[in-house]
């Protein structure tokens, strides 16, 4: 696994910087947490390096995986997995159906379905495939939507408070799956978060957005 | 809660001045309609199989190509960040009546038309126009390619209306960070949420693209014609045994719509399943770029011509005799400005007033039962869906048992009898505006105004109706163009005495006589423009220095 590699990055809406030019390197199999006040653009940073940033901030700088260079590619081809404050499961597929839409193309349909199942089993959600993904918990929802991510196989997992809507039971529990299985496969993992729960438990290094002078 | 909702005053009086008349119409249509001997004559008319036949061929296709097309448009727009553009280049085409459009189709599609003039002779070498059969063609594809182009500007008004349902851009923004491209992200994450909420703007595309007159009068089919055509026909010759013939027509123009709109449930039943097998496959095509370049010029080209057309109907008008490959009309030849005045002011007065009498009248009675409904989604939605009722009925089935009733009640012809009519398919659009535009008002500025001692109507006038004052400007102008684009319920209900852009129009396309009706069809495209212009600059200028005031 290459390291996920943030060279003098800048964002700025309408010409003022949100914070100092960013210099960061995630490496494969840590947690990264990236903390600052809300406003102080952690969400948009992540949005840049996946290149889904909306077109009234600007940005500058290089994102790079290893060698190559991530910045001129379009979101589809850039193979970050991101998760979301929200689930965001899609809402006409089932549970299942969720976790295949991120399931890499490859296998017969019985066969991915079997892997799918496998895979809600993994964490715990065994022979819920068939349900309506808006009647599982906040805790469920979240487990579905780290194993769409994963299953998409990602070089590098990026987490936008992906724990914030959870209750402490739920959070401390969908924190130490996400985090084992960042660690597992080696993914250079960056957290975003404002709370220090969360950078405890990552344990990784901790990068403080600060607004620039 | 809804239930009572519906009962109240305001709500039960703007559903009935809908559906009354309707369910009226249609029952007068089964019970004038149903004879048999007129039934077997309308079987026994020859070419009948192929009126039937092209009308289900071009309504469906067009219905068809027009969806996939808004889908691609509004997903691709999406993800281009340039929606807002989307809708303003889809709106003045959307404002333009069918007839007009039609017209203009024609005259830019035709053989001695703007497009081979464009072409022409440099690269087609052609000094006369050859003898094609491109408008009115037995394939109905000038007719399809007329349809599609408005159909796909009222699909994509509709997607947009439907995305505001669903978090879209977070769902488009997790599909590609999955690696899906936007397109693919669309179809598989997005399309299928969606498809429930335009279900009735679909089959209200697919009844019209059936049954319609306004395109396949001057673009459609001509031996036969769509079986619509056909029916007009017979409902405008002098004979009046003709008539109980389009009565009974009128009833199998119903059955066919009813039985395409049951079938075209199953297809997209079929549809989402297929969409949904899909978005499980894990498929993705990073690489879309050919494919977006190759939809991007299709809709350019579409709107292209859409734009071409208005600008044909503009040089026919003042045209006078105009030579086969000259471009433009030789300045010696021009109608003064004056002649086409004096030829449809009177008919220019009679379409104003009729749209804007639709449009206050609609206001009225759309607000206060909005003013109700403003706490309900369901209630709004229920409202809504009632009001669309007679969208997806033929307008021909329910509009001649209208006029009927009329005629007993010997009202027909009379002013009051076809703004009636018009506010029936007014009220739907007016309803799509008002009633979210009331109901997204924060209830807090009245409770504010309320514990600062100030009434309720008081409350209601200065605080209410300025912040809704953007959107019934943008509701005035649709209701306007509305009502401008409406041919067959002011024939119906105006008995054929009551004369507008629209009627005169039609008629001067039915008799193949394309320059009067540019002349008329000017007024068409003129009125709504127009109208949308005033609506748009009217709403920029209004709260200009205040941003929190809703667009």
């Amino acid at each position: 696994m290459n390291a996920l590699v943030l060279e003098q990055v800048t964002l700025r809406i309408s010409d003022s910087a949100l914070f100092a030019p960013l210099n960061l390197r995630v490496e494969p199999g840590a947690v990264t947490s990236v903390v600052g006040p809300s406003g102080s653009g952690k969400s948009s940073l992540l949005k840049f390096l996946c290149g889904i940033l909306p077109p009234d901030i600007d940005a500058a700088g290089k994102v790079r995986m290893g060698e190559e260079d991530l910045s001129a590619l379009p979101p589809q081809s850039r193979r970050l997995g991101l998760l979301f404050q929200d689930p965001l499961l899609f809402p006409h597929l089932d549970v299942a159906g969720n976790v295949l839409f991120g399931m890499r193309a490859g296998g017969a349909r019985r066969e991915r379905q079997q892997r799918a199942a496998d895979a809600l089993t993994s964490v715990g959600l065994e022979g819920l495939g068939r349900r309506d993904p808006a009647t599982l918990s906040g805790g469920q929802q979240a487990r579905v939507a780290l194993l769409r991510v994963l299953l998409a196989e990602p070089r590098a997992l990026l987490l936008d408070e992906p724990f914030r809507s959870l209750d402490d039971d739920n959070r401390e529990r969908v924190r130490e799956l996400v985090f084992a299985q960042a660690r597992r496969r080696g993914l250079p993992t960056l957290l975003v978060t404002h709370d220090q729960s969360d950078v405890d438990a990552a344990g990784g290094p901790v990068v403080e957005l600060q607004a620039s002078a | 809660m809804h239930r009572s909702l519906l009962t109240r005053p305001t709500v039960s009086l703007l559903l009935g001045v809908s559906i009354v008349p309707t369910t009226a119409g249609l029952i007068a249509a089964l019970w004038f309609g149903l004879d048999a001997g007129a039934l077997a004559r309308v079987i026994a008319t020859p070419g009948i199989g192929l009126s039937i036949g092209s009308s289900l061929w071009t309504g469906c296709i067009a219905t068809a190509v027009a969806l996939l097309l808004a889908h691609l448009a509004v997903g691709l727009a999406a993800s281009g960040n340039w929606r807002r553009r989307l809708n303003s280049l889809v709106l003045p085409l959307l404002a333009m009546p069918h007839l007009a459009i039609g017209i203009g189709l024609a005259l830019v599609l035709a053989p001695s038309g703007v497009l081979l003039r464009l072409l022409s002779p440099w690269a087609t070498g052609f000094e006369l126009p050859p003898d094609w059969l491109i408008v009115n063609d037995t394939g109905g594809i000038s007719l399809i390619a007329g349809l599609v182009l408005k159909e796909t500007c009222f699909l994509v008004i509709a997607l947009a209306a439907a995305l505001a349902q669903v978090p879209a851009e977070k769902l488009q923004a997790q599909s590609a960070t999955l690696g899906y491209g936007p397109l693919k992200g669309w179809l598989a994450a997005i399309a299928p949420a969606l498809q429930q909420q335009i279900r009735l703007p679909l089959a209200a595309v697919l009844v019209f693209g059936i049954t319609n007159v306004e395109m396949a009068i001057p673009l459609g089919p001509g031996l036969p014609p769509t079986f619509s055509v056909l029916l007009w026909r017979w409902f405008t010759d002098p004979d009046p045994a003709i008539h109980a013939q389009a009565y009974a027509g009128t009833l199998v123009l119903l059955v066919f719509s009813v039985a395409a709109i049951a079938v075209a449930g199953g297809l997209g039943r079929l549809g989402r399943k297929c969409l949904i097998a899909s978005a499980q496959s894990g498929q993705r095509r990073a690489a879309e770029t050919a494919v977006r370049r190759a939809f991007g010029g299709f809709l350019i080209v579409g709107w292209a011509l859409g734009a071409l057309s208005i600008i044909a109907i503009g040089l026919r008008a003042i045209a006078g005799p105009w030579r086969f490959p000259t471009l433009l009309p030789t300045s010696r030849s021009f109608t003064t400005l004056q002649d086409i005045a004096s030829l449809t002011a009177g008919v220019g007065a009679t379409t104003l007033a009729l749209a804007g009498a639709t449009a206050l009248v609609g206001i009225a009675l759309v607000l206060p039962a909005a003013e109700h409904c403003r706490q309900s989604v369901t209630a709004r939605r229920q409202v809504g869906a009632w009001l669309f009722l007679p969208l997806l009925v033929p307008q021909m089935t329910f509009l001649f048992g209208v006029q009927v009733l009329l005629v007993r009640l010997d009202i027909d012809g009379t002013f009051v009898a076809v703004l009636w009519s018009h506010l029936i398919f007014a009220l739907p659009y007016l309803w799509g505006i008002l009633a979210p535009a009331r109901a997204a008002i924060d209830p807090r500025y009245e409770q504010v105004a309320a514990t600062l001692g100030v009434t309720r109507s008081v409350t209601w006038l200065t605080v209410t109706a300025p912040l809704l004052a953007r959107s019934m400007l943008l509701a005035l102008a649709l209701a306007f163009s509305v009502s401008v684009a409406l041919y067959l319920p002011t024939l119906f209900a105006g008995a054929g005495r009551v004369a507008t852009a629209a009627t005169e129009a039609a008629a001067a396309a039915g008799s193949g006589n394309l320059r009067l009706a540019a002349a008329h069809a000017i007024l068409l495209a003129v009125i709504p423009l127009a109208a949308f212009a005033a609506a748009f600059t009217g709403g920029a200028a209004l709260f200009r220095q205040r941003r929190g005031v809703p667009r």
